[in-house]
């Protein structure tokens, strides 16, 4: 995808009420305006490493150029209750503190094998702060995946008017 | 600007006024327009113009800020209109907030509202069956509400009527308890549906399993291509509103016509507070509107007066309507005004899983939705311990499942590449309710609306033979699925409150009796005869079908009555 791609989708992400991101702010802030959430530009850079953990750049793009860090942030924002987002927030901390604690620095500047190994770690965590965090991140950035304009466009393609129905559609065998 | 022109009564004087411009106020407004009288048509929200104002009709899912979803404010501050399955983030802009007009819930009900131009066909599920002659003699067979003043034979021809204008496509099953019509092809049943359905024939006599009949144009006909609309293209994103008028809706269909004509005057942003009455001539003479913009109350009149607010709006308005000879609403001699409304019972879901036919899944999207299981209890007979019965809607389709365990380029593939499951089958059940007394509505005496209308009391209720319908549709649906090889069957109780099946019917029934009805059997008020009301509000008994075709086919044939009773000079 390209810039411009990646741009357009921002906004369709985020509607009118963003400030373009730029790569090196330096500002402290977020790049997406949030109304609940309180969330730095170092946490936003971690999010964007959790979402490229979870969707690696192969032949296709990943989880940073199409932004699903933001994506799961404004869905969290907006979409979810005080109470999910103060666990969103608890766990994010709890998550880079642990994070920090396991690889000795951040996981912003790990090795993607390292980040990798860190996520399969949480998968089998116990429901606490950090599981919550990480659940309700992955099931939003899934999400944000699927409902991609590049997945829909490319890989798993919507239909905005398919013109037919059949209901005896033949199974392909393997 | 001010225009003396404007303010003469002369400019505010037609032959007919029509309240509403739903399915049934845009009936009476096509067919009053086509028979050339001046028609005035009140609608209280704004305009929404066919395609114009569809703001998300062709957006993608990731057009859309939350992808469809509501967000977490809007359903703090609207938890009646998010509880309607078709509030999203695509449609919320048809529906009425919350706080927009305010009624005072006696008992818990969900009134869900559209107040725009189209009313709520832009919303609706589309689906669209017949009454047969055994819904019309439930009431006198049964021994509750009042005997329906009309049999199977005089709306028949009015289905007609309506069905070919409208569109609906459905299959001629020949089944007694749901006749057939006048039909575009039918939507198929998928593989799933279909063997649910050799299966119940084989077994069961006097049950059947039919492709869900709808007001969708499987194959337009020139009558549907005049007024602009094509064939539907199974987006089934109805609720946006269709920009190939795909679906009926007054805003692809009847509205347009009617304008089509040069005696259609449509005036948005008009909430009518009451229907004036003059005691000299035993007649109504107009209404007054409160405009929502302006806050300024206004006069209009004329000869007739059509009142499709939809079904609450319509008592609320009749009740609001005093004179001295009706001091306790129009045409409420009886004191019966606002009782015995009644509704649909939806609370019952059944689904289960088939491991059959694995085959074949289904391509495309269906509009129509899958199969229709018409009532099949107490038809000819009285066989339960509860009176009347329920129908059913029934559907399969082949979900596509996808892994979400794994991280990076496994879970990449995972989502790209599904699974397909097996057939999941899906059922919900519409059950017929008995129209009660205190089953009703009623305006506050204090409290008044931005428009400084009285607000509506409301106190419906679910009865205990409610309860007996649902263990009979479980009961009989569970045994009917486990005939055909279903498993995993679950049934599950749905919390709905009465009114979110948007289904609210009465108030203002129609019957033989002045003593006992409101409306005779031409949708007359019986102590006002130039007030036809011909939504919801008129009905007697609920039956088990989606009623929206019925309150179009009844308003065609209160419209041909009231035109023929004009030129006589009887109004």
């Amino acid at each position: 995808m390209n810039r411009r791609g990646a741009v357009r989708t921002l906004l369709y992400i985020a509607g009118g009420t963003l400030v373009l991101p730029a790569c090196f702010r330096q500002s402290g802030a977020p790049s997406i305006a949030l109304q609940k959430l309180s969330v730095s530009e170092a946490e936003e850079q971690l999010l964007a490493e959790l979402a490229e953990t979870l969707f690696p750049t192969t032949d296709t793009p990943g989880g940073k150029e199409l932004l699903l860090h933001l994506f799961v942030l404004k869905m969290v924002d907006d979409c979810h209750g005080p109470e999910d987002q103060r666990a969103f927030s608890d766990g994010l901390s709890a998550f880079i503190q642990w994070s920090h604690g396991k690889l000795g620095h951040s996981f912003t500047l790990a090795a993607p094998n390292e980040q990798v190994a860190l996520v399969e770690a949480i998968q089998t965590r116990a429901d606490d702060d950090i599981a919550k965090f990480y659940a309700m991140f992955k099931q939003r950035a899934i999400q944000g995946y699927l409902n991609s304009q590049y997945v829909m466009t490319n890989l798993v393609k919507y239909e905005l008017i398919p013109g037919r129905y059949n209901g005896y559609f033949p199974v392909e065998k393997d | 600007m001010a225009n003396l022109a404007i303010d003469s009564i002369k400019d505010r004087t037609f032959d007919a006024i029509v309240i509403g411009s739903g399915a049934s106020g845009g009936w009476a407004a096509k067919e009053f327009t086509e028979k050339g009288l001046k028609t005035l048509v009140l609608e209280r929200g704004r305009d929404v113009v066919h395609v114009k104002d569809y703001p998300t009709t062709n957006l993608y899912p990731y057009e859309l800020d939350h992808r469809g979803e509501v967000t977490y404010e809007d359903k703090q501050l609207n938890p009646i209109a998010n509880r309607c399955y078709a509030y999203k983030e695509d449609t919320a802009h048809f529906f009425v907030k919350d706080d927009e007009h305010p009624y005072i819930q006696e008992k818990e009900f969900d009134w869900i509202r559209g107040y725009q131009v189209g009313g709520k066909t832009l919303l609706w599920a589309r689906q669209t069956q017949r009454w047969s002659e055994y819904d019309f003699e439930g009431p006198a067979r049964d021994g509750f509400a009042v005997d329906w003043p009309i049999r199977y034979d005089d709306i028949a021809p009015w289905y007609s009527y309506v069905e070919r204008f409208v569109g609906i496509a459905g299959n001629r099953d020949g089944v007694a308890t749901l006749p057939d019509g006048e039909f575009l092809p039918a939507y198929p049943l998928n593989a799933a549906e279909d063997h649910f359905r050799e299966v119940v024939s084989k077994h069961y006599q006097g049950r059947h399993i039919i492709s869900a009949r709808c007001a969708h144009l499987s194959q337009p006909q020139p009558i549907h291509i005049q007024q602009g609309r094509v064939q539907c293209q199974n987006r089934t994103l109805c609720q946006r509103g269709c920009p190939f008028g795909g679906y009926f809706s007054s805003n692809a269909s009847t509205i347009p016509w009617a304008q089509k004509t040069g005696n259609l005057t449509l005036r948005p942003f008009s909430v009518v507070h009451s229907i004036l009455y003059d005691q000299e001539s035993g007649k109504a003479t107009g209404v007054r509107v409160v405009d929502t913009n302006t806050k300024e109350e206004m006069e209009f009149y004329a000869q007739v007066i059509f009142v499709n607010a939809s079904t609450l709006n319509t008592n609320l308005i009749l009740m609001n309507s005093l004179s001295d000879r009706f001091p306790e609403g129009l045409g409420n001699d009886n004191g019966l005004l606002g009782k015995y409304v009644a509704f649909h019972n939806y609370t019952a879901r059944i689904s289960a899983e088939y491991h059959g036919l694995s085959q074949y899944k289904t391509d495309g999207r269906n509009p129509a939705g899958g199969g229709y299981i018409p009532n099949f209890r107490n038809v000819h007979r009285q066989e339960t311990d509860f009176l009347r019965g329920w129908a059913a809607a029934f559907g399969a389709s082949r979900p596509e499942v996808r892994d979400t365990g794994g991280v990076g380029a496994d879970l990449k593939e995972a989502l790209q590449l599904p699974r397909l499951g097996d057939w999941r089958v899906h059922s919900h059940m519409m059950a017929e309710t008995i129209p009660k007394e205190s089953n009703r509505v009623w305006l506050d005496t204090n409290r008044r609306d931005a428009w400084g209308v009285p607000l509506l009391h409301v106190s419906i209720e679910y009865a205990d033979d409610d309860w007996q319908r649902r263990q009979d549709y479980y009961e009989q649906m569970t045994e009917m699925y486990e005939a055909a090889g279903f498993t995993n069957i679950k049934t599950t109780d749905d919390p709905r409150r009465p009114g979110n099946d948007i289904h609210e019917m009465g108030g203002v029934r129609m019957g033989h009796d002045p003593k006992t009805s409101l409306l005779n059997k031409w949708n007359q008020l019986h102590g006002c005869n130039n007030v036809y009301v011909t939504d919801g509000a008129c009905m007697t008994s609920t039956a088990t079908q989606n009623p929206t075709l019925t309150y179009m086919a009844l308003t065609a044939r209160a419209v041909d009555h009231a035109v023929a009773e004009l030129k006589k000079g009887n109004l």
